[in-house]
């Protein structure tokens, strides 16, 4: 230090200039970054199911085979993990529609079930041949979501009913309006063949009306589902990016006040887009009736919705990543049936599956947290 | 732009035993003016030492070896164009970027900050420069988030109170922030920095909504605080002559690196804008940027009375040549008896009427809070009317209802930009074309060569500073995303163009523009309405004047025969 006299420096120099112990940051999660975060996250999963699996007695080794046989290990096995992933991946991007318009749709598994029960009428009740009736089972299936998640649509505009309310909500009186119309011999209840106790199912549809499948049956076969589903992905995609449109919703979504000021009515595109949302999860249910079960029974959504919508927040509501996550998905759902079908416990597979899902939310999760943080403070 | 000479001197690396010296420029005066009492006052200690900053994001570099030094007791001025890295250094103080190299010093001990909590633990507290409130709560419970503990309503309120009448920041810690106008909003970001009682305050563009008068009351009191209890405050602003007021020491940064350091004694606004932009400016564009009313009050008009605060006298400069009164041409938007509620039933507008030329600049005077925003938001469709009627070039326009007033021909630069005037999560190009989609689309099929080609034309042409027309709109530093929002409304070709607070955020170079832009859009026939608190920025630009108060224009004039004593009555709501 030269000059501690006059204008230029006159700052002595600090008493203490070695530097302190300097403070170490606490390393984090997010430093892990986010391949390996995966990593940690699924494995802690597998080992806390594992351990579940141990506990109630059976072995995880057996299980997780079971799992593996379930859903990959062959041809048959890949099949049942796709045509399981097909409604998964249409409730998905149709919660990706309206995430992306900034509405919170979490009713798909209500749409879903109203979606096939009008599916199933139209299919079972309309004359006519079989691949017209396949194609219009398959629109009043959507229409029939659309039109459920369009009572949501309304009351909100209405009424401001939020919609993370009332579609969840509608959930629960679809569940009864459908497992009502199922029971009901005027409505969709199976027909009495003489000498024949019904149950409370529809009547299995003619094979007329299901969607072809490809491939041998006892080897690899999948059903037309994921084909639908897989162009209506690429073009929900595509419209989001390159249209218009796609740009109008996604303004709504990303600020609604800005959006009104260039001219995106909140009611038609917001509106337009829980609809469509609510096409997409019918859409899905019909899928599922035609492609798989061919009739409806209780039970018939299965958590297909809720699944959809997860399938969604993983995929950080990107249409094309949706597609393997869907996948992914799938097989867990099919791994899955196949487990309880080896004694395991059924409410254990459900904690497994669980645990699968939750370990590839996390992250996901964690990072929006981070995000949300960073972004809060800044 | 050139390297300052200034620049090549910092490179001096640290030496250990007095880090202190590095990076300081062997020319330029370190001291304020308190500073030569004697080198064991603790007041010379420096509070806050950044050393050899650098941050790079991409190509960009916004902080390039920077050293910055704050002292207990110091209003610290740090001075530089858009972009020039001022908030991402003051981010990293406050731990929310991380810095690529160099050290925080403080108080003698080097320290890392991982983040604003740590920030906070060191007494390190920021006021940003958008606004980070929840719209939906209180006052008080904006201002007690993010505290520990049990939540105290009653304690709360009172300390907002106090913190108000304290540095005169007055709010009613009732309020919905919601229903708050922007100065308001603006002092309750403040009030909640400052009730934490912070050693080390850093205020990013605070006042750019703050009237002249408020700002001025604002560093009255915290010179005194700062003084007294051996606290620190870094000052960012683009208003030199608030800088030249308040502060005690000045850091000019142009792009990532210092390029000057000053004792604000020694230096003055004229010679801090040529050295912030590296050129010498018009002397009216510096008048105007500084906000020296009386330089824009033509000679002969008499003295600005004492009777309005926001007069600020000053040795007059240059007057400009009087301006061309224009051709009068069509109306091009009447505003007739308009009348608005907010959500609460709170009245906004009560009658008011108005009318645009096409060529003219209509300038909206008047105190902030009296019906400027909502004059704003009516004009941007987002406010429909109770009574009353717009037109546009002679049609009606349904008030309120989406996109409306846009067909029919209105642009408007929002008062708020990031509320209303852009979306943060999409990209520059995207944002630069929101409101002309159709430009860019056919058969509804966006062309993203087209937009992209346009985009690039815009940025060149309003210098907008950004790495490319991808990048997403939250990275670009504050004044340039102004200049986004300000060159997709220019470039509308709109029948009626609506600026509110068109110079907001932008640093002197950028304030020259868009006088000049304003100027050649009224030239090109469009008809301007300018929405401002600051009363020389109308004077500056505008043909004619008219007042506003209480949600209804209240007097009309010439910019010729504009007498501030009489305009300064009606703003205050005295018949004239
Ligand atoms: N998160 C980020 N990602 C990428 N670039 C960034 C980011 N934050 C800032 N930048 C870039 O760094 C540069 C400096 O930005 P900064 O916000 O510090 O400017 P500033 O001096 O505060 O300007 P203004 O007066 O306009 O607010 C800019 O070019 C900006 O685009
Ligand atoms: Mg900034």
């Amino acid at each position: 230090m030269t000059s501690t006299s006059g204008t230029l420096i006159s700052e002595p120099p600090p008493a203490v200039a070695a530097p302190e112990p300097v403070e170490r940051r606490r390393p984090r999660l997010a430093d892990l970054g986010t391949p390996l975060l995966y990593l940690l996250s699924l494995s802690t999963a597998l080992a806390l199911a594992g351990l579940l699996i141990a506990l109630v007695g059976q072995s995880p080794w057996d299980a997780a085979n079971a799992m593996y046989d379930g859903s990959l290990a062959d041809g048959a096995a890949i099949g049942q993990s796709i045509d399981q992933a097909a409604p998964l991946l249409l409730v998905a991007v149709g919660s990706v529609i309206a995430a992306r318009a900034g509405i919170f749709n979490i009713g798909q598994e209500g749409q879903l079930l109203v979606g096939a029960a009008v599916g199933a009428a139209i299919a079972l009740f309309t004359p006519g041949p079989g691949p017209l009736v396949l194609i219009l089972a398959l629109l009043g299936a959507a229409v029939g979501g659309a039109l459920w998640a369009g009572i949501a649509a309304l009351l909100f505009y209405w009424r401001g009913v939020a919609v993370v309310i009332s579609t969840l909500l509608l959930i629960f009186v679809a569940n009864q309006a459908v497992s009502y119309a199922v029971n009901s011999p005027s409505l969709l209840r199976e027909k009495a063949v003489a000498g024949q106790v019904t149950t409370s199912q529809t009547d299995m549809l003619a094979e007329s009306v299901w969607l072809p499948r490809i491939g041998e049956y006892p080897d690899f076969n999948i059903g037309a589902g994921i084909f639908v589903a897989l162009v209506l992905a690429v073009g929900t995609s595509l419209v989001l990016v390159r249209t218009r449109l796609g740009f109008r919703l996604r303004m709504l979504g990303l600020n609604p006040k800005a959006a009104h000021r260039a001219g995106v009515g909140a009611v038609l595109v917001g509106g337009g887009a829980l609809l469509a949302s609510g096409a997409f999860a019918g859409l899905a249910g019909g899928v599922m009736l035609t492609g798989n079960g061919h009739r409806m029974q209780d039970g018939f959504a299965d958590n297909v919705g809720f699944d959809g919508l997860l399938v969604a927040l993983v995929a950080r509501d990107k249409p094309m990543l949706a597609v393997p996550v869907a996948l992914f998905f799938g097989a867990l759902r099919a791994g899955g049936g196949f487990l309880s079908a080896t004694g395991v416990p059924r409410y254990i597979v459900a904690v497994v599956t669980a645990l699968m899902v939750l370990a590839t939310v996390f992250p996901a999760a964690y990072a929006e947290v981070r995000r949300r943080r960073t972004a809060g403070a800044a | 732009m050139r390297p300052s000479p200034q620049a090549s001197d910092t490179a001096v690396t640290a030496s250990r035993p007095a880090p202190d010296t590095v990076g300081e420029p062997a020319g330029a005066p370190l001291d304020g003016p308190a500073e030569h009492t004697g080198a064991a006052s603790v007041l010379t200690v420096p509070v806050v030492q950044l050393l050899g900053i650098g941050k790079r994001f991409g190509a960009v570099r916004a902080c390039d070896d920077v050293s910055l030094r704050v002292r207990a007791g110091e209003i610290h001025g740090l001075l530089g164009e858009n972009g020039a890295g001022k908030s991402t250094l003051m981010k990293i103080l406050l731990g929310l970027v991380v810095p690529d190299t160099g050290r925080i010093v403080l108080r003698g001990s080097e320290t890392t900050i991982a983040d604003p909590s740590a920030a906070a633990a060191h007494g390190i507290s920021m006021v940003h420069q958008h606004f980070s409130l929840v719209d939906r709560l209180s006052v008080w419970e904006n201002v007690v988030l993010g505290d520990r503990g049990r939540v105290d309503r009653d304690r709360a309120r009172k300390s907002v109170r106090e913190v108000g009448d304290r540095y005169g920041l007055r709010v009613d810690p009732d309020a919905c922030v919601e229903d708050l106008s922007t100065g308001e909003r603006q002092r309750v970001e403040i009030v909640k920095c400052l009730r934490r009682d912070p050693g080390v305050l850093i205020l990013d563009e605070p006042t750019s909504v703050l009237t002249l008068e408020e700002s001025r009351e604002l560093f009255t009191v915290l010179r005194r605080v700062v003084a007294d209890e051996g606290k620190a405050v870094i000052l960012i602003s683009h208003k030199l002559d608030e800088i030249v007021h308040a502060t005690d020491r000045v850091t000019i940064m142009r792009q990532g690196r210092v390029v000057a350091r000053r004792a604000t004694a020694d230096t003055d606004v004229r010679a801090l804008a040529r050295e912030m932009v590296g050129r010498e400016l018009s002397k009216w564009t510096a008048a105007s940027a500084v906000g020296a009313l009386d330089a824009l009050i033509e000679p002969g008009t008499g003295e600005p009375t004492g009777g309005t605060a926001v007069l600020d006298v000053r040795e007059p400069e240059a007057a400009p040549a009087p301006k061309p009164r224009p051709a009068a041409g069509e109306v091009r938007l009447r505003i007739t008896d308009a009348h608005a509620r907010a959500a609460d039933r709170r009245p906004l507008l009560r009658g008011l009427s108005l009318e645009v030329r096409a060529g003219e600049i209509l300038g909206i005077a008047g105190v902030e809070g009296n019906g400027q925003a909502a004059l704003g938001d009516l004009l941007s469709s987002l406010l429909p009317l109770d009574a009353g009627r717009v037109e546009v070039c002679g049609g009606a326009v349904a008030a309120g209802r989406p996109g409306a007033m846009h067909a029919a021909g209105v642009g408007v630069v929002p008062e708020d930009r990031h509320v209303s005037g852009c979306v943060l999560d999409m990209s520059v190009a995207e944002n630069l074309m929101m409101a002309d989609l159709s430009s860019v689309t056919s058969r509804g099929l966006l062309s993203r060569r087209r937009m992209a080609e346009r985009a690039r034309r815009l940025i060149e042409e309003f210098e907008i500073a950004t790495p490319s027309p991808d990048t997403p709109m939250r990275q670009l530093s504050g004044g340039n995303q102004q200049k986004v929002v300000l060159a997709r409304e220019l470039a509308g070709r709109p029948q009626v163009l609506v600026a509110a607070q068109p110079t907001r955020g932008l640093d002197i170079g950028a304030i020259e523009y868009m006088t000049e832009r304003l100027h050649a859009a009224a030239r090109e026939g469009i008809a301007v309405l300018l929405l401002s608190t600051e009363l020389g920025e109308i004077l500056t630009l505008s043909h004619r004047v008219a007042v506003i108060h209480r949600g209804a224009v209240v007097g009309e004039m010439d910019r010729a025969d504009v007498d501030t004593e009489r305009l300064g009555l009606m703003m205050g709501g005295q018949a004239a």
